[in-house]
């Protein structure tokens, strides 16, 4: 079962996420349409592991593109007035441009992936927290931890506070 | 943070109402306005283009001497358009410059489609299309790959990655809005708006994830979009061609394309705020900030320009020489000094703040300078090649009607994939201008 509760403030949304994680709910997804640095600081998250996918693909992309420009001129050599197969500064260009390339592809993986998009299944939504209001969803609660939830909810101040099924 | 707003500053709910109902509602005008466009690609670019195929490449004004036209000097001016929207966009979100917010989303898809019909030129420019393929790097049936020593092999490599990095960049900032266009919508719509927002449900961790992929995008973008203009300054400056072959081609080339494309975007947001009714959010400050920037510019150009002058003086070869006096006093001299008036004096115009802050003069400004700078691009290209150092390889090349046809044409593909763009993403950022909002306080 899992517990949403709806907020018109932003501030009092922020005070039920905190008062849930001193409660001790550890499965809670706090819904807002912009992102809120608050927000994320109530539930504790640092720098994401986006950045190593970013690298990754950096660094895979320098690689590949090096290697590629280096594999095919000596693939099918053409001395070209005396210069070397393998010529550094315009293979860099190639190497610089495939960095950049994977990179954004591999950022792009990670952002899916990190973020878990796309959402295989239904989870609780509201479409206003898309709009102008603040959702709280408390997921995974059983009986005597959504009544908890619930009054914490109300207590600070949620328009509304309704139960849904965690998978519909 | 700065307010934003000329009109008083709207709730959330009428940020999603106002942006979304451009996308959601569409008048007989719109229809109208995309037939025409349409209409106009189809008869001045598509028609000509065949004709050109069917004739051969000849019927185009190149001839021996200048086998580069027009269509480069297009191919070079849209490239340079491009690098308004993702640079400047990326820019501004690492320097954390609030007043992007209202305008990026269009900025960035000014870089979409500058940049599909810059490729379009290449595929003008090589004749036989269907060839085309001969620039990716992948091996002919003769096992001989491309070579990548060539800057045209630079160019394939710095577009793929420009247009792959620059769609990406606008899809990743779009995905929470695609969702809230899901939410609005019904039926096929919302079904199809389910896919593109990959179930987006605007929670913490989304949002986090968001904004460190968004920050490596605009790392990776800004020394992408430096690369991208720089490589396309050495496909001139690499040859020794005189009038070409400059060490200062790069940032003239840099700066001459963030230049046309800030005035781009000042011709963008006029559109815009005029026909679909942004007046709420895209203010003075916008063109405030626009025209300070466009002054800067236009100084770091005149002043390329002045040293462009000033070293093929001072290096003395008569080649440089010879073409230089071509530009300055020959057969193109006017359209230089054209470029000079529009580029390096109107924009100075902009000093005084009742013109920055007046939008029928910055509009007038902003087309002003793209006017110089396509001519800018055509000069390059057109008094370089025909006067190749000894005067019996001297030539001429004037433009022939399809080349110009061709030219009037893609401004056509660039309005109707921009009308096509409004319908299909949010023209302004629905949770970025949100973030410019003072948030609604119990007390207030």
């Amino acid at each position: 079962m899992a517990v949403m509760g709806t907020f018109a403030y932003e501030e009092d949304f922020l005070s039920a996420a905190e008062n849930l994680t001193n409660s001790g709910f550890d499965n809670i997804s706090l819904l807002s349409p912009l992102p809120l640095e608050d927000a994320q600081k109530v539930l504790g998250l640092g720098k994401s592991p986006v950045r190593h996918f970013s690298l990754a693909g950096a660094i895979i992309g320098a690689l590949s593109g090096f290697a590629m420009a280096a594999g095919t001129a000596l693939v099918f050599i053409l001395p070209t007035g005396g210069r070397a197969v393998i010529t550094i500064p315009p293979f860099l260009i190639i190497t610089y441009e495939m960095m950049i390339l994977f990179g954004v592809i591999f950022t792009l993986l990670g952002f899916h992936f990190v973020s878990h998009l796309p959402a295989w299944r239904d989870k609780p939504y509201l479409s206003s927290a898309n709009v102008d209001r603040f959702v709280v969803v408390v997921e995974g609660a059983d009986s005597e931890q959504a009544v908890k939830a619930v009054t914490i909810i109300r207590d600070a101040g949620a328009e509304e506070v309704r139960h849904v099924e965690d998978s519909e | 943070m700065p307010m934003m707003f000329d009109h008083g500053q709207p709730s959330y709910a009428d940020v999603n109402k106002d942006i979304l109902s451009t996308m959601l509602v569409t008048g007989r005008g719109y229809w109208i306005l995309l037939g025409c466009t349409m209409s106009f690609a189809g008869i001045f670019f598509f028609m000509p283009w065949f004709y050109q195929l069917f004739v051969g490449v000849g019927a185009a004004g190149m001839n021996r001497n200048a086998v580069w036209g027009t269509y480069l000097s297009n191919f070079i001016f849209w490239i340079g358009l491009s690098h308004s929207g993702t640079l400047l966009s990326a820019v501004l979100h690492l320097t954390n410059s609030p007043w992007r917010k209202a305008i990026y989303r269009s900025a960035e898809a000014m870089t979409l489609f500058s940049l599909m019909t810059a490729a379009l030129f290449v595929m003008v420019h090589v004749g036989r299309v269907w060839f085309v393929h001969w620039s990716f790097p992948i091996p002919n049936q003769m096992g001989l790959w491309p070579n990548f020593r060539s800057p045209l092999m630079f160019d394939v490599m710095a577009i793929t990655t420009y247009l792959t990095a620059s769609s990406i960049f606008i899809y990743m900032g779009s995905v929470p809005d695609f969702a809230a266009v899901r939410d609005a919508s019904s039926g096929l719509r919302r079904r199809l708006y389910s896919v593109f927002s990959f179930g987006w449900r605007g929670t913490a961790r989304e949002w986090h994830t968001l904004g460190w992929a968004y920050t490596f995008f605009a790392i990776f973008v800004v020394p992408l979009a430096v690369s991208v203009h720089s490589i396309v300054s050495w496909d001139f400056a690499l040859s020794i061609v005189p009038g070409l072959h400059h060490t200062i081609f790069a940032p003239y080339f840099v700066c001459g394309a963030i230049y046309s494309g800030t005035a781009g975007i000042v011709t963008v947001m006029y559109c815009l705020r005029r026909f679909l009714h942004f007046e709420k959010y895209i203010g003075q400050v916008h063109l405030d900030s626009l025209g300070k920037l466009l002054i800067t510019l236009s100084l770091i150009w005149t002043y390329i320009n002045i040293l462009e002058l000033f070293s093929t003086w001072y290096g003395g070869t008569s080649y440089e020489v010879e073409a230089l006096k071509f530009r300055l006093i020959g057969f193109y001299a006017p359209l230089y000094w054209e470029m000079i008036i529009f580029c390096a004096f109107v924009p100075l115009l902009m000093l005084f703040k009742k013109i920055r802050l007046s939008w029928n003069k910055m509009l007038l400004i902003s087309v002003l300078i793209n006017i110089g700078m396509l001519t800018e691009r055509f000069i390059i290209v057109a008094t370089s090649q025909p006067r190749k150092f000894l005067p019996d390889a001297f030539g001429f090349y004037f433009p022939s009607w399809i080349e110009i046809s061709i030219t009037v044409g893609s401004f056509a593909i660039f309005a109707t994939l921009f009308l096509i763009f409004i319908k299909w993403v949010p023209a302004i950022s629905l949770y970025e201008v949100k973030e410019t909002l003072k948030p609604l306080r119990r007390d207030s």
